[in-house]
């Protein structure tokens, strides 16, 4: 199996407080991976920090994605290298269409012109899918989308980049069941063997549609645990409380 | 009689606006102000250090030269508060003008100590016929993680001209609170400057205002934000009616140096009669990038369906009204824990509906 | 993050220069005979002589405003009012001068007449020099013509109008404009009228240490209807320009009219420019103004609703760089039952430029049942620079709705990291919802206009942030 992304030994300070302990994980191609942990624990931390936002810092450790030191690049030559976030609470940008973003960004990322018509009907027929209403393309980037709106723009936007990994940084919280059913399918139609998935949730809702191969524990900054789709049954079984 | 040009904005806008002062004739100044004795004033003595020695340097803002130079030269009150430690019962200071007393003129300072903590209220009021002048200074000075609220109602008499200006420095990680109940003086004009050069500092103030008959309220608030990640809040809500007029004046002004900080402001005047005449200008001036500032302002009069909803209940026009501004003012009222004040400041509200309306 | 400053970013082809070829240039300075020969060049009726003379007796009796940017380095001994470019008025693109054709070609002027606009004046230094419209409005009874034609043509049109929206007493820079206006559109859209597609007048103003002082006057008269645009530039001279147009415009009844402006001034530029409207019942005037240029601005528009049920929007950004005060805004004073204000305002201030938003909005006794909403946002792209809301709410009655908002902050780190995991750089980032922040603005211009104002902001941009 091919290695897509190893974290080694990662130390994160946010605000001067040190989040994240000393995290180890590997991704290899294919595989779907799936962070867990209460409130606080450094799930968020962990998405941000493979981003490299600025307001994360990182003190210790490094990340390695498809054989390249990405520890220090900057958020958008990370996200040109094929890592995409979909964000817990995705920013709302006035004055720019829903279309217009996925355009520049899709030849931000691709670095090739993109052909207008054909690329409004991959768009549409993608809304289609995730029960996106296509009217909101020219409405300004997230403002004044509802979660369940703004959530599923976010899957939209990672099946039009087609990224070679996807973080999901708890896409599914504050979803209804319906919503969560299609953000799976969403997730699910842009999976295959040569992609991977890395999805930071606090609950096991999601998982019900989408079967991991990892699940890994994370409490207070370090993994605790790791195992397979069992150990998320076990978590929504019985807590975190052992863990702690 | 000479015009007095009071109360000048910290920026200039343009004259035809008339905003940038307020011009008052036939203000009387008295030359010979005698003495004032009718002040209560209440305070725990172990904290507490009172003394007459107070501040007599110019202010940075101020009503004008006339009227400052009158308190810093000419007071007949002068208090000077000194707070250490936790202070539990209330600081009052209670002046009550009247035939025997009727001119005021006070210079009041308040130090903060460090990591100090006290509530002062400080009331104005005056018998209800008499004719006499107010014109005072209140200067606070809030040192390191000093927290300090200033309870200050203005319930004198619509013949009387009130003045008065504050000025308040505020050390890192204070906070300062001031409560304003301005319904009093025939012109009630207050200027407010707030220095906030501390770190973490924080200033808050909420302000009710009432004016009926012909008052005319004059406020212009001025905060000044040098401290990071300080903060100030301003809201005022007030309520006119018959023939009364107001100024509101506000500046949250974000200098070099400040990031982080955030300001917001709001006014909101309800006009109670086609003639009341509302002017507001919310400044926001800005010299630093990482600040956060907000300010709104809105104006108009009662709505017609809570009117219409109060009344389905059985109260007259004039009850409902009277509602609607207690329902305004109540965010604040509550926060007056002080039941004699209170009471007393409900009992002016009311009187303001019982009179020619 | 580190920034880069410029101090003097690259303006193309707004900077282009001509060699100062005037016909005529008055001398420098501003008395009574220096008048005179104005009006004598300019071969006035009797009326308008005297008119310049009153208004003359009018700018020295008048103060300087004790408010506002200063302008004390505006030496009228330095400037020259009257500058007659080296040709006459030509209603044929091809018959105006080479330099002068090439300054406009280089604007795009004849090529948006050809693609977007019904008529087209142009104006170089105190003069206009070119003049077209449609045919088919010629039909229709529209007058679009410079206004020294519209004196002599249309005297009792003008008579009528001239300088009454505006009164010559109203400040100093508005009676120096009466002393020596010259140029400018006069446009006349009769009754029931409707113009579909824009007219434009372009000021360009050549001549170092001149001033222009163009007039525009405009009559929408009852159920017409009118798009109205102007654009200004300027390349950049060492010494102060000075341009102190006067807009006047009368929408009647029913009608409605949208004026647009696109200021480029340069920055060398002091623009203190007066522009008012009065607007009668039923009808509506939409001002829609982007400011980029000048290197101090003082211009207000202000519509006076007097009409029962009268509409005004104003739509505005501006763009402050290094070394520019641009003080903006808007005033409206309701004056009639059931009108309505809508202000929406954007600044962006940069390099350590200076964005004012100061405007009035009075709602006088007789104007029962009126609405207002103001919203104000500032944009501060560095430490250095400054923005100010100075804005004044005059409510005189108790039944209006009124609501004035404000915001000042920063591009927020979040939204930048936001799109920078898009894979888009973090100078795209802040150019791209530098953009979103005007799109409200541009999206009110025609698309030319729009995709000048993206060019002009992302001009602005460069080198400026990154």
């Amino acid at each position: 199996m091919e290695e897509l992304l190893q974290i080694k030994d990662l130390h994160v300070n946010a605000e001067n407080k040190e989040i994240l302990k000393g995290i180890n994980l590997k991704i290899n191609k294919g595989e779907i991976h799936v962070i867990m942990g209460p409130n606080g624990s450094g799930k968020t931390t962990t998405a941000n920090a493979i981003l490299n936002n600025p307001m994360y810092k990182k003190t210790n450790g490094s990340i390695i994605f498809n054989g390249e030191d990405i520890t220090n690049s900057k958020t958008d030559e990370i996200a040109r290298k094929g890592i995409f976030m979909s964000f817990q609470s995705p920013e709302e940008i006035p004055g720019i269409s829903v279309t217009n973003f996925l355009k520049y960004a899709k030849n931000k990322i691709t670095g090739e012109p993109v052909r207008i018509f054909e690329f409004r009907e991959e768009v549409k027929k993608y809304m289609d899918e995730l029960c996106m209403n296509s009217n909101n393309m020219e409405r300004s980037l997230n403002v004044g989308f509802s979660e369940e709106k703004k959530k599923k723009n976010e899957i939209l936007q990672m099946l039009v980049l087609n990224p070679k990994l996807a973080i999901l940084d708890e896409t599914d919280s504050g979803l209804d069941v319906d919503a969560i059913r299609t953000v799976s399918k969403g997730i699910q139609m842009y999976k295959n063997e040569n992609n991977a998935v890395l999805i930071i949730t606090h609950n096991t809702k999601i998982l019900s549609s989408l079967k991991p191969d990892y699940v890994h524990i994370l409490v207070n900054g370090k993994i605790v645990k790791t195992g397979t789709g069992e150990l998320a049954k076990e978590i929504e079984d019985n807590g975190y409380a052992k863990y702690k | 009689m000479e015009i007095l040009k009071l109360n000048e904005t910290p920026k200039r806008t343009s004259r035809n606006f008339n905003i940038n002062n307020i011009k008052l004739e036939n203000v009387e100044i008295p030359n010979n102000i005698g003495k004032f004795e009718n002040l209560a004033l209440i305070y725990e003595k172990k904290n507490i250090i009172v003394s007459e020695d107070v501040e007599i340097s110019k202010l940075t803002y101020g009503l004008g030269e006339v009227l400052e130079d009158k308190v810093l030269k000419n007071s007949n009150v002068t208090k000077k508060l000194k707070i250490n430690g936790k202070i539990k019962e209330d600081i009052i200071l209670e002046f009550k003008l009247d035939k025997n007393n009727t001119n005021l003129i006070e210079n009041i300072e308040i130090i903060a100590e460090e990591n100090s903590q006290a509530r002062i209220i400080i009331k104005y009021e005056s018998e209800e016929e008499i004719l006499g002048f107010h014109n005072g200074i209140i200067r606070v000075n809030a040192k390191d993680n000093s927290i300090i609220e200033i309870i200050l109602v203005n319930l004198i008499n619509k013949k009387i001209n009130n003045f008065i200006s504050i000025e308040n420095t505020l050390s890192a990680n204070s906070k300062v609170d001031y409560k304003i109940v301005d319904f009093g003086g025939k012109n009630s004009i207050t200027n407010y400057y707030s220095n906030i050069l501390g770190e973490n500092a924080s200033n808050t103030i909420n302000t009710i205002y009432l004016g009926t008959d012909n008052q005319v309220i004059d406020i212009n608030y001025i905060v000044e934000l040098r401290g990071k990640k300080s903060n100030v809040d301003i809201k005022a809500e007030g309520a006119l009616k018959d023939i009364a007029k107001k100024h509101f004046k506000g500046t949250i002004d974000f200098k070099k140096g400040c990031k982080k900080a955030t300001g917001n402001e709001t006014e909101n005047c309800m006009l109670l009669s086609d003639t009341a005449k509302s002017i507001a200008l919310p400044m926001l001036l800005c010299s630093e990038e990482e600040v956060e500032g907000n300010h709104s302002s809105s104006a108009g009069k009662v709505g017609e369906k809570e009117l219409f909803y109060i009344m389905s209940r059985g109260f007259s026009q004039k009850e409902a009204m009277k509602l609607m501004v207690r329902a305004k003012f109540n965010n604040l009222l509550e926060k007056i824990y002080n039941e004699k004040i209170k009471e007393q400041i409900l009992t002016k509200i009311d009187d303001a509906f019982n009179t020619n309306f | 993050m580190p920034k880069t400053n410029v101090n003097e970013i690259n303006r193309n082809i707004y900077d282009i220069k001509n060699k100062d070829n005037y016909d005529f240039k008055i001398k420098k300075g501003l008395t009574e005979d220096i008048i005179k020969e104005i009006s004598n060049q300019k071969e006035d009726p009797e009326w308008m002589r005297e008119f310049r003379l009153k208004a003359l007796e009018i700018y020295n009796k008048l103060e300087l405003p004790t408010w506002g940017p200063d302008i004390s380095e505006l030496n009228m001994d330095e400037i020259a009012t009257y500058v007659k470019p080296k040709t006459k008025l030509n209603s044929n693109w091809e018959d105006v001068p080479e330099d002068i054709k090439n300054t406009f070609d280089k604007l795009g002027i004849p090529e948006a007449e050809k693609k977007s606009l019904a008529g087209v004046g142009a104006q170089y230094d105190s003069e206009v020099v070119y003049h077209s419209m449609k045919e088919e409005l010629i039909k229709q009874g529209v007058i679009y013509t410079d206004m020294e034609t519209a004196v002599k043509k249309y005297p009792e049109l003008v008579k009528e109008h001239f300088m009454k929206c505006v009164p010559i007493y109203d400040h100093k820079f508005v009676a120096l404009h009466g002393a020596v206006w010259s140029g400018g559109s006069f446009v006349y859209v009769p009754k029931g009228v409707k113009v579909d597609i824009p007219l434009q007048s372009y000021f360009r103003l050549n001549s170092p240490e001149s001033g222009q002082f163009e007039h525009t006057l405009i009559i929408v008269d009852e159920g017409a209807s009118l798009h109205f645009i102007e654009g200004c530039s300027a390349p950049k001279y060492n010494k102060v320009n000075l341009h102190a147009g006067c807009v006047e415009l009368y929408v009647k009844d029913n009608a409605y009219l949208r004026y647009s402006t696109i200021e480029n001034w340069s920055k060398n530029m002091l623009n203190l420019n007066t522009k008012k409207a009065i607007v009668g019942k039923n009808a509506q005037v939409d001002w829609v103004t982007g400011s980029f240029g000048s290197k101090i601005s003082m211009l207000y528009p202000m519509s006076i609703l007097n009409g029962e049920n009268a509409k005004t929007e104003y739509t505005g950004i501006s763009f402050a760089g290094k070394g520019q005060d641009l003080d903006t805004g808007f005033k409206v004073i309701h004056n009639a039952k059931n009108t309505s204000s809508v202000v929406n305002s954007k600044s962006i201030s940069k390099n350590g430029g200076k964005c004012t938003y100061r405007s009035l909005v009075r709602i006088n006794e007789n104007a029962k049942n009126s609405k207002s909403t103001v919203s104000c946002e500032s944009l501060m792209l560095d430490d250095i620079s400054i923005s100010d809301t100075i804005p004044t709410n005059d409510i005189r009655t108790d039944e209006v709705e009124f609501s004035h908002e404000a915001k000042i902050g920063k591009i927020s780190d979040k939204t930048i990291f936001y799109l920078m995991s898009r894979g888009i750089s973090e100078e795209d980032a802040k150019a791209m919802i530098v953009r979103g922040f005007a799109y409200p603005i541009s999206k009110e211009l025609p698309i030319e206009y729009a995709v000048e104002m993206n060019n002009l902001i992302n001009l602005e941009l460069e080198g400026s942030i990154g």
